[in-house]
């Protein structure tokens, strides 16, 4: 059976205190396996929980950061006023957004018009359910981990098309069939560049492909294999930002042209929703780079004994976030650097280029270790 | 509604609920005083004041409201940069009404306050935005600065924070107005403090005035002297391509009609030939040989006219002049052609303000250009183009009464200038 | 499709599933109030139909009943962008008319100011294209260095945007000293940033890819359209008030005329930025020549036209900007101004342009034929 658990300690914790509280109750209730179900809803609350402090606190984080990396690379000062440099104002604005007015346009399909921004939500808190935070903090330790994400991956593209579609209005629609047509397309070399991983560490499970760079920093699998770990790190990089429809990418929204695309008509909480996934896609897709590329929870040990000892006093969470951060930062250098590609042009990439060089990186990986193992 | 707004009912029968009230009261308002995301909505000089506030210059981050939201259901305060027109009008309250509560709107510049420049003989601004749409804060200038807009950003805040969830944004006024009783506030004050002045003074004038009688000030402003300029004669340029002398008589040897306006006694070939060196030669033209002029300058060798800078039109009494100004890019000169359309006054008076008066072939399958200068020129005069393939009312409303650029048109709302 | 909206005129012969979206009066890319109709097949266009008006104002109707000077303050708010040039346009006609000279410091003044104003509008162009194709930080970066004319014009005429600083004979005021030290100064950081502007736009792959080859406006059309300024030239006609019928003191300086030859995007954009160089380089020439002595107007006349029609063309940012003045009677009065704004045969050309390219492309168009909507409908 399947367990959920936040491994060890936690889980085994919960597993063996269970009974022990169960003793107090009368003894015609005591059961192995009432005990068993109720460790088993206590360590599943616990992740539930886990995976959304995860996720939604480091929304409104997130979102404070890319106004500030905006406003700074736009040479402004970004939000002043409210705390410390304008620390909580995106508390503002969330408490704001939950206290509007909500409304669906005349014309709506109702239920998929509410429907559509939870859908979205779905995909990333999965992800991120998968993902080793740590040396024993993992949620659900999948052996078909990979296959699992790319899986899941595909329900953001569904909510997108349903919000799009059920809002009735032409703008939605032209943002939600090219988001469709983009995320279905750079799916395939998303899932190619995991397959990649999967092939030169030969596992499907997160945790042991973690495992597998351990060691200094050149055993990370983008320094490992020469020149193709860079290689398929940067593709990993482009097309995970097409996948979460991230400037410049983000011809599904498309502010200067489509008004907002596929969001155009949603307000208040739904919006919130949207606004929320954006950036949780953010974190999970970071991360799975950092656990498919950058080592994971691993420090970053440089083969000096005396040096990496400090290294591997720090918590392996720490340099998790660490590394998780260093990749939002880069993803929101990018996204305010670039003009936006046609919608055309993106697909030409994706099907002309991205495709093809992600078969060759495969055969190439897959050369390399007929020859050098 | 918001969900907040049921609070009071449900809370406040409660013993000690309306104490919960009130918390949630003080934080909605600073969230939602806090974080106003504006609408991208501009029409003319005030949306550039608007756009450089959010620039590096001024910043309006600094207050949490770089958010520019193009779709109004994610916005919170509509921005009304800009004049207001007729025309514009119900988008406007269109845009408003897709706003979701709370909504708050600044009224930015002299024009959606009240007009502005535009308020006298004008047929098509409306006088103020508060005629459309209830308006928060007014915003002075034209256009306003950056600051000035902030400032009104920072009233609206403390407006916001003295709303309450008991009598929400659309159902009741907000608990007090609060700046304007500060300002009157701080202007009777001002005033009680000068009358008392005065009072304080007046015995001590009585007693001057008794003392010196026949005291007369002595007091003389100094003014500035003017400076003076010396008075510099204007050098016209010298003109590119033939001279009007030229362009006069080969148009002439080809038709002989053609004349130039001018009231004097006077040969028109001494009249073309004391033109100032850089007017462009203004020809009168027979509205029948219009069509086949344009065609000859336009396909002439020597003449080439292949650009069209305007067509636009006169009104006077009985006619109108429609002037068709033409240029040639590689040689250089111009040449307007006045075309003089006799108005058709057999119609009847009362429908003649409503109707086409005079009609003259369509030039836009000669220049492309000429289909836009055409549609203005029906629509601001009620001339007639013959050919034109798509004639409408290019500015106006089609529904529009009256062809506005006459003479004799009258506009219900239109007031005029005081002399 | 048996009836089709007013306007539209193609007929086809395939039955594809069209569909026609609105664009504006308010949306984001269509520079103002504009509103664009699209009939669309999937993400193509097929044609589009402009409608203006939404900020017709009436001026023209306005100014029969204004006095002369009057007008000039209602110029500053056609083009507001390029206020300063338009103050010159009508003041030109003016002069025209009352037949005034003016001093050489004053033409100086005139032509440094045209000048600042040339490139604080093809700024906002830089940071509106960058903007338009999605990068939102060449929005900021173009506005950064315009805030810093707004500075010096603030300093000169007392106003940021609307300027109503020309008067016929010269202006209003003299320059302040602080005048030609600060310009000099805003010239040396002008060429320095520029050099970083054009590394980020200029050299990026995806606004070349973007630009290149889209809107393509040949030579005819320009000119059977009457697009005029750098939309023209960059269609490979060298037309430029300047050089073609010089005003001011414009026949003393060397400057070239930037033309290119495909009528792209991309043309038109790199024609704007050889623009600006070239007006630093007039500003630079200014600077050197710079009159510190001498009047800097004519003797003050009072405003008063003798009977007659008065024409006077200017090149602003935009294109040509031509003013026509009506006197009926002599007086203080025109009987009818008539401005020609070069925005409005632009926007004349856009379907012509937009035919067949995608939607994403009639921003990247609008932006580069960078109208402004109150100058068209006036």
């Amino acid at each position: 059976m399947f367990v959920p658990s936040i491994t060890n300690p936690i889980g085994d914790f919960v597993r063996d205190i269970v009974p022990r509280l169960a003793e107090y109750l009368p003894a015609s209730i005591q059961s192995d396996t009432l005990n068993s179900i109720v460790a088993f809803l206590v360590n599943a609350l616990i992740c539930v929980i886990a995976v959304c402090a995860v996720n939604i606190g480091s929304a409104p984080i997130l979102i404070y950061m890319e106004r500030k990396v905006c406003a700074h690379v736009q040479c402004r000062l970004g939000p002043m006023r409210l705390g410390w440099h304008g620390t909580i104002q995106t508390i503002a604005d969330v408490l704001k957004m939950l206290f509007k007015e909500v409304y669906a346009p005349s014309g709506a399909d109702k239920l998929m018009f509410y429907l559509a921004p939870l859908i979205v939500l779905i995909a990333p808190f999965i992800v991120c359910a998968l993902i080793p935070f740590g040396r024993n903090l993992v949620v659900a330790d999948v052996s078909m981990g990979i296959p699992l994400i790319i899986a899941v991956n595909g329900f953001g593209v569904l909510g997108i098309l349903l919000g799009g579609w059920s809002s009735n209005n032409k703008y939605s629609l032209l943002g939600a069939l090219r988001s469709g047509a983009q995320m279905i397309s750079y799916e395939i070399s998303f899932a190619m560049i995991l397959l990649f991983v999967v092939m030169i560490s030969g596992s499907t499970n997160l945790m042991s492909i973690t495992m597998g760079q351990e060691g200094t920093i050149l055993d990370w699998w983008i320094f490992k294999i020469p020149v193709l770990g860079f290689i398929a790190f940067i593709l990993f990089f482009i097309s995970s930002t097409a996948e979460m429809n991230r400037a410049p990418f983000d011809i599904a929204e498309a502010e200067q042209e489509l008004t907002g695309g596929y969001h155009t008509e949603y307000n208040g909480t739904p919006f919130a929703m949207f606004y929320l996934a954006e950036y949780i896609a953010l974190v999970t897709n970071s991360a799975l780079a950092v656990t498919c590329f950058l080592g994971g929870f691993l420090p970053p040990c440089i083969g000096i004994a005396a040096v990496d000892n400090y290294l591997n006093m720090v918590p392996g969470v720490i340099w998790f976030f660490a590394k998780v951060y260093f990749m939002i930062w880069c993803y929101m250098m990018v996204r305010w650097t670039f003009v936006r590609p046609r919608v055309d042009q993106l697909m030409d990439f994706e099907w002309k280029f991205l495709l093809p060089v992600n078969l060759v990186l495969l055969v190439a990986g897959a050369a390399y270790i007929v020859v050098f193992n | 509604m918001g969900i907040v707004n049921f609070a009071p009912k449900i809370l406040d029968p409660i013993p000690g609920g309306k104490y919960v009230v009130n918390a949630i009261d003080y934080v909605v308002n600073w969230a939602r005083a806090n974080s106003i995301w504006p609408l991208t909505y501009g029409t003319s000089c005030c949306a550039i004041e608007m756009m450089s506030s959010s620039m590096a210059r001024y910043d309006i981050a600094r207050f949490g409201s770089e958010v520019f939201r193009s779709s109004p259901r994610q916005a919170d305060l509509f921005i009304l940069a800009g004049t207001i027109t007729r025309r514009m009008a119900p988008a406007i309250q269109m845009l408003w009404e897709q706003i979701p509560g709370p909504k708050y709107v600044i009224a930015m510049g002299a024009c959606t306050i009240s007009g502005g420049p535009f308020i006298y003989d004008n047929y098509s601004v409306v006088r103020g935005a508060q005629n459309l749409i209830p308006v928060d804060v007014f915003v002075p200038g034209c256009p306003p600065r950056p600051e000035a807009l902030f400032h009104g950003l920072l009233t609206l805040r403390e407006k916001i924070l003295k709303e309450t969830c008991r009598s929400p944004w659309h159902e009741g006024e907000p608990k007090d107005v609060s700046t304007m009783d500060r300002y009157r506030e701080a202007a009777n004050t001002w005033a009680a403090l000068e009358r008392m002045k005065d009072e304080e003074m007046a015995e001590a004038r009585a007693k001057f005035k008794e003392e010196n009688p026949d005291y007369k000030s002595t007091f003389k402003p100094v003014r500035l002297k003017k400076e003076d300029f010396p008075e510099v004669e204007r050098v016209p340029f010298k003109r590119l391509g033939l001279t009007q002398v030229e362009l006069f008589e080969k148009l002439r040897a080809k038709f002989p009609k053609v004349t130039v306006h001018t009231h004097s006694e006077d040969p028109i070939e001494t009249v073309v030939a004391s033109m100032p060196a850089d007017r462009p030669l203004e020809v009168m033209v027979e509205p029948e040989e219009y069509l086949s002029i344009v065609e000859f300058v336009k396909n002439d060798p020597e003449f080439k006219m292949n650009y069209l800078i305007d067509v636009t039109a006169i009104d006077y009494d009985d006619h109108f002049d429609m002037v068709t100004q033409l240029r040639s890019l590689n040689i250089g000169h111009k040449i307007f052609l006045c075309v003089q359309l006799k108005k058709d006054f057999s119609i009847d008076e009362e429908k003649r303000a409503t109707s086409l008066l005079a009609s003259v072939p369509s030039i836009s399958h000669l220049y492309p250009a000429a289909e836009f200068k055409e549609r203005e020129v029906y629509d601001m005069f009620g001339i007639n183009f013959e050919g034109h393939p798509d004639l409408r009312r290019i500015f106006l409303d089609k529904d529009f009464v009256g062809f506005p650029l006459r003479k004799d048109f009258t506009h219900p709302e239109m007031i005029r200038r005081p002399v | 499709m048996s009836q089709l909206p007013p306007g539209f005129r193609i007929t086809r012969e395939t039955n594809t599933d069209e569909f026609f979206i609105n664009m504006g009066p308010q949306h984001p890319s269509t520079h103002g109030a504009l509103r664009l109709t699209l009939r669309m097949d999937g993400e193509t266009i097929i044609e589009l139909v402009p409608h203006f008006g939404y900020i017709h104002r009436g001026m023209e109707k306005q100014a029969e009943s204004m006095t002369y000077l009057q007008y000039i303050a209602l110029s500053d708010r056609q083009d507001y962008l390029t206020a300063i040039q338009n103050n010159l346009g009508v003041v030109i006609a003016l002069e025209k008319g009352m037949n005034v000279g003016v001093p050489e410091k004053a033409e100086y003044i005139r032509v440094m100011l045209q000048e600042l104003g040339r490139i604080a509008s093809h700024l906002v162009f830089f940071g509106c294209f960058g903007g338009d194709l999605g990068g939102q930080t060449c929005l900021l970066f173009g506005f950064k260095e315009r805030e810093m004319i707004h500075d010096i014009l603030e300093e000169v005429t007392g106003s940021r945007l609307t300027t109503n600083f020309f008067r016929p004979g010269g202006s209003r005021y003299d320059v302040p000293d602080t005048f030609i030290p600060r310009v000099k100064d805003f010239l040396d950081h002008l060429e320095d940033s520029m050099r970083d502007y054009e590394r980020f736009l200029s050299k990026n792959i995806i606004v070349q890819e973007r630009s290149i080859g889209i809107g393509v406006l040949s030579k005819e059309d320009a000119i059977a359209y009457g697009c005029s300024g750098p939309v023209l030239r960059a269609s490979g006609v060298e037309f430029d008030v300047r050089r073609a019928n010089p005003y001011s003191i414009y026949d003393q300086f060397d400057f070239d005329i930037p033309t290119a030859k495909n009528g792209d995007c991309y043309d038109r954009y790199n024609v704007r930025i050889a623009e600006i160089h070239e007006s630093m380089k007039i500003l630079r020439q200014c600077i050197d020549k710079f009159p510190k002595e001498g009047a800097w107007r004519s003797k003050e006349k009072p405003v008063r036209l003798p009977v007659g029609r008065y024409y006077s063309e200017i090149e602003t940012a935009k294109g040509l900007y031509a003013t026509y003045v009506v006197a009926a009677t002599t007086g203080d009065k025109p009987y009818r101004i008539h401005t020609r704004g070069p925005s409005f045969p632009h926007i004349g050309a856009l379907n012509k342009m937009c035919q067949g390219h995608k939607i994403s492309d009639l921003v990247t168009i609008m932006a580069t034929l960078d109208p402004v909507i109150p100058e068209i409908d006036r």
